[in-house]
């Protein structure tokens, strides 16, 4: 087993994962049931990741504007 | 009737503040009996009941129509002209209450309507690979980046993902293709 002298993560997640793919699309949000002027720009990603094993997991979030600047 | 104490004022700021909380920030356990027996003692519930009802439904009628200060002003003017609508004392209180809880009003009301995961927080650490077994890899940089996402109203789920520099130079490619389409739909009018 390939030892690499990276230190234990200090994250809250236990698997490192690589980045297969990342998709990514600008959408507005316009009105909903709770809100009818609801107005507001986001950003929506679809990452693909592999982890060590090689196993393919699709992880979709989206954000505001200010939060992807 | 004792309309003289369901006038404007303090219980009736702390009142928006509550509705706030319970109708669009999601704080549990804010009930009718519990507002009324802390902001206005001196009321009846079957007064306190329509009265709160108005109050509700004007203030998520503002928050839904995301009224600008001219929209706002127009509607609670009309609001104090109608049949068992509000006094004008009223209608200040309600107007200073969303000049300063708008922005966070709206803020959840986005998260409310957001179905997916959101980005709740960031971090990052470069770290430098010195050597393994196999390979003689010195001081290959590699970026980690740990992302929390997470559902309204559900625990955190995190992402931790590695990236070498050509990787890293991709992202940062996709990314400014995502800020020159932001800038073009701010820029559009609508």
């Amino acid at each position: 087993m390939e030892a690499t002298s990276e230190p234990p993560l200090d994250a809250k997640s236990d698997v490192t994962n690589q980045l297969v793919d990342f998709q990514w699309k600008l959408g507005m949000a316009v009105s909903s049931d709770t809100c009818r002027s609801l107005k507001y720009p986001y950003v929506a990603v679809m990452l693909k990741v592999a982890d060590h094993s090689g196993q393919v997991k699709t992880k979709c979030f989206e954000m505001t504007i200010p939060q992807f600047q | 009737m004792a309309a003289g104490e369901l006038e404007g004022g303090k219980p009736l700021s702390g009142l928006l503040n509550a509705l706030a909380q319970d109708t669009f920030h999601g704080y549990p356990g804010i009930t009718e009996e519990l507002l009324r027996s802390q902001l206005y003692p001196e009321v009846a519930p079957e007064e306190f009941r329509p009265f709160l009802a108005k109050m509700r439904g004007i203030l998520k009628s503002i928050a839904s129509a995301d009224m600008d200060f001219n929209q706002l002003e127009a509607f609670l003017t009309a609001q104090t002209k109608k049949q068992g609508g509000i006094t004008s004392d009223q209608a200040a209180v309600i107007s200073k209450f969303w000049k300063s809880h708008k922005t966070k009003i709206r803020e959840s009301l986005m998260n409310q309507s957001r179905w997916n995961s959101g980005l709740r927080g960031l971090s990052w650490r470069v770290d430098g690979k010195s050597q393994s077994r196999h390979s003689a890899q010195i001081h290959t940089p590699v970026a980690i980046i740990e992302l929390e996402l997470g559902k309204y109203g559900q625990e955190s789920e995190f992402l931790c993902l590695e990236f070498d520099e050509v990787k890293v130079n991709q992202i940062l490619k996709t990314l400014s293709e995502v800020e020159e389409s932001i800038s073009t739909l701010i820029s559009q009018p609508n």
